[in-house]
């Protein structure tokens, strides 16, 4: 059945992720909505939920959320923008992926017109998007209906149908952007940096006051406006309707100029966009001095440093732009509070006001620097294993270098990666903290920058200890798995009365809090022993097994 | 002379599938060993157990003394390897991709690597991603004799490369050899193995079925005689002649094709008995001699005519 037709052998191609986005994250929201009513059980606990909501207003909308829907939509809102990342990886794939692989050559030697091929493809993404849609909205139906929560089927489907338009964006920019490189990481990092970029474009105005015109520059704001599972809520469709003409612009760009590039070629930009061409130096055809081919170690950092200065420019800046928005946060509810002589004296007597306060927020808000540099070191462990996959480690291997050493200099030129990051971020929180005037303690800042360190090693050692069993798209699924279900137990598990023992699992757990409490030693020592552990099972696998191809 | 390679019941499996099962010969130092078989008989795998990128599950296999799975370090600094399937870095160019291997082996000559570059005619200025197949192919043989290796080990080597350069690869092989290296040439193009190889080994179904010199091997060849003569002569006649594995008459009737395996003295005397126009011989090819280790035992399978529709 799979193999009858393109489109049959594409959609096979997306099962995984039909069950991984589409249950998983359908089931957590169903969890969560079933979870509701135990969060809200006195009026103190409702109106506390109201209260911590506005604090974290620059995060979602806090709409409703003494409702199930208002409370979901809240909380999960940003996680259903991040399935933008699966859209976004498969539309780079589908296309320029396969002219990568050479298969594409293949395909379209068989008697089917290029364009054909090509609608096949896109219509098996946009059917496996829209059965990942369908499954969230049918499990946030069921978990409505089990708590009451007074939204209908329809207003599911709704939630569904903006999830599929603001994913199929970013999949169709990835197909866009696929036709002027002939590389598909570029499509895929390029659309991942403007998923960032548009996420935090779209939290500008819940910060920052005036502002909502920068925001409406990014389609996450017109994803983020219609809020259907909260009762009362009328659908936007002027919002739908701005994300489908985008979806038409880029996906219908992208696929016309698919028809009529070269195979395995690109689209020429104008002059005025390209690179000048320059002509080759002999001198320069065999860089035998240059520093990056000297040791496997140095062609490690150098294979990890586009990567790196990247990662490095979103976590350090997410870092500091988290500091602003803490200080700002403070400063939108002191001018709310002051109205009410009784609500001054309940935000003076929390703190508000005092730069603890600010740390109670930033401390909040850094649960996501580990989150994103674990990401980082799972990538990076990936392209390990991908090397393996791809036979890139044959010659290297045919060198007289043991397995050892190579693994342990690109574990070191990943580490230093790492470290890198880490450091950066120090200094740019640092630097944020003190031109925003906030006296924040710097020892806790460090920790809490430094602190993220030993959690992008252990993914980095665990990917690596994966690596030595699993082919790439498994470790790579599997680790992401891992990190979701992590950050799920250490951020929702609380709210769920999850017991101490489970919370315990996640490796965010002994990251704690480190900016109100200092940098927890004995908890990162026990992760860098972990790791270390992991790294050595990994080396113990990968001298000894097969080299696979 | 003494034995470089030494391969003895090197047996690996993949799961429940096949790889190579109690694999044993030896190569002698400065020899031209060709290992042939068909796709997927377990050529690739040898040499990779050889490069210890796979681990052999019995036997053993040691290089100039050394084992191939302990010692793989000692090995390498000895060995040039050309993989099947070359891949690497698709955006690093030829020449980074050289600089690399040329920082990682140590000692390489960097003019002898220039002239290799200017022999072969590759262009290091591009990236791995946009080489052609023999482009990349250049690539690897050069990171394969840039640092004059002791033993060279080629799998498939001229894969996609164009006669001038097949032929410049001879000369480097022939100069490798020359200057003592031995050279183990896996290979399916047998006129390859027959001009550069003083031994073959045959490699079936993950077993080794002969291992002999090139001229040795040719002994097990068949004669092909093909007579005309002035009438209609009856096939029957010959069919039955001490040797003959298969007579075959052409369209008119008047030429005959006999195959005979061993003496030509029957087929001749037998031939005399009809009035003779011409008589001419041809020796099967290392390719004929291949085949027919494939043929006759079920091997050659019949592809299925299952039509997809």
């Amino acid at each position: 059945m799979w193999f009858t037709s393109v489109f049959m052998k594409t959609l096979r191609e997306f099962r995984w992720a039909l069950v991984g986005w589409g249950l998983g994250m359908g089931l957590l929201m169903m969890l969560v909505l079933m979870a509701f009513p135990s969060l809200v059980t006195t009026p103190a606990a409702k109106a506390s939920l109201v209260s911590v909501g506005q604090s974290f207003a620059w995060l979602a909308a806090p709409v409703r959320l003494d409702t199930a829907g208002g409370y979901v939509m809240y909380k999960y809102g940003l996680l259903l923008e991040l399935i933008s990342i699966w859209s976004l990886l498969a539309c780079s794939r589908i296309l320029r992926g396969e002219e990568e692989r050479g298969s594409m050559d293949v395909l379209l030697a068989q008697p089917r017109s290029r364009r054909r091929v090509a609608l096949e493809k896109l219509a098996a993404f946009w059917a496996a998007q829209a059965l990942i849609a369908l499954i969230i909205a049918l499990l946030a139906y069921a978990g409505g209906v089990e708590v009451n929560a007074g939204y209908s089927l329809g207003d599911s489907l709704i939630l569904g149908l903006d999830v599929v338009l603001l994913c199929g964006f970013f999949g169709s920019l990835a197909l866009f952007i696929s036709q002027f490189s002939v590389d598909r990481g570029v499509a895929t990092g390029l659309t991942g940096a403007l998923l960032v970029v548009f996420i935090v474009l779209d939290m500008i105005h819940r910060g920052f006051p005036n502002t909502d015109w920068i925001s409406q520059l990014s389609p996450v704001y017109y994803f983020n406006v219609n809020k259907p599972l909260i009762p009362g809520f009328s659908p936007n469709y002027g919002a739908l309707l701005v994300l489908l003409v985008l979806n038409i612009v880029f996906g219908g760009f992208g696929f016309w100029l698919f028809l009529r590039r070269d195979v395995g070629g690109i689209v020429r930009l104008p002059a005025f966009l390209r690179q000048l061409a320059r002509p080759a130096n002999p001198a320069r055809a065999l860089p035998l001095k240059a520093w990056s081919f000297r040791s496997l170690y140095a062609r490690g950092l150098a294979m990890a440093l586009r990567p790196t200065l990247w990662w490095t420019l979103g976590i350090a800046g997410l870092a500091a732009f988290m500091v602003e928005i803490a200080v700002q946060t403070q400063t939108n509810l002191k001018t709310l509070y002051e109205s009410s002589p009784i609500l001054k004296s309940m935000f003076e007597a929390s703190g508000g006001g005092s730069s603890d306060f600010v740390a109670k927020i930033l401390s909040t808000l850094f649960i996501f620097m580990p989150v994103l540099l674990m990401a980082f070191a799972t990538t990076q462990a990936s392209r390990w294993t991908g090397d393996e996959e791809d036979g890139r480690q044959d010659l290297i291997l045919a060198t007289p270098h043991s397995r050892l050493n190579v693994l342990l200099a690109r574990f070191g030129a990943l580490t230093t990666s790492t470290v890198f990051i880490g450091l950066v971020t120090m200094a740019a929180t640092s630097l944020t903290a003190m031109t925003a005037g906030v006296s924040l303690d710097q020892g806790k800042l460090v920790a809490a920058t430094l602190s993220i360190i030993p959690l992008g090693l252990l993914m980095a050692a665990l990917g690596y200890l994966l690596g030595g069993w699993l082919r790439t798209a498994i470790e790579t699924g599997l680790l992401s798995f891992l990190l979701v279900i992590w950050f799920f137990l250490s951020f929702v598990g609380p709210g769920l009365n999850l017991p101490e023992n489970t919370l315990r699992l996640s490796p965010f757990y002994y990251y704690g809090n480190p900016i109100l409490d200092g940098l927890p030693i004995w908890n990162m020592l026990g992760l860098l022993a972990v790791a270390l552990l992991a790294l050595a099972l990994a080396a113990w696998r990968f001298t000894r097994k097969d080299i696979a191809r | 002379m003494s034995a470089i390679i030494e391969v003895e019941h090197l047996t690996k499996k993949y799961g429940s599938k096949r790889g190579i099962t109690d694999v044993s010969f030896s190569v002698e130092e400065g020899e031209a060993f060709g290992f042939l078989g068909p796709n997927g008989a377990g050529k690739t795998t040898t040499m990779r157990l050889l490069m210890a990128l796979l681990r052999s599950d019995a036997g053993s296999a040691r290089i100039a003394g050394l084992d191939c799975w302990q010692q793989a370090v000692e090995i390498k600094r000895l060995i040039g390897y050309v993989p099947g399937e070359p891949s690497f870095d698709p955006g690093m160019t030829g020449g980074q991709i050289l600089a690399y291997f040329a920082h990682l082996r140590g000692s390489v000559d960097q003019a002898y690597l220039k002239q290799l570059i200017q022999r072969l005619e590759f262009d290091p200025s591009r990236k791995f991603r946009q080489y052609s197949t023999g482009n990349k192919r250049k690539l690897v043989l050069i990171q394969a004799f840039m640092h004059r290796p002791k033993v060279l080990f080629l799998d498939e080597p001229t894969n996609g490369l164009d006669p001038l350069n097949q032929q410049e690869f001879a000369r480097l092989v022939q100069e490798a050899q020359a200057k003592g290296s031995t050279v183990f040439l896996s290979s399916h193009i047998l006129s390859e193995v027959e001009q550069l190889c003083t031994r073959v080994g045959i490699i079936r179904e993950g077993q080794i079925v002969r291992v002999g010199g090139v001229n040795e091997v040719k002994d097990i060849k068949r004669h092909v005689l093909t007579i005309t003569f002035a009438n209609v002569v009856p096939v029957a006649a010959f069919e039955q002649l001490e040797g003959v594995s298969r007579v075959e008459a052409l369209a008119d009737g008047h030429t005959l094709q006999v195959e005979i395996r061993g003496q030509a003295d029957p087929v001749v005397k037998a031939a005399a008995a009809f009035p003779v126009l011409s008589v001419s011989s041809h020796e099967p090819s290392l390719e004929d001699i291949f085949l027919r280790f494939y043929e006759g035992d079920g091997l050659a399978k019949k592809e299925t005519s299952d039509v997809v529709h």
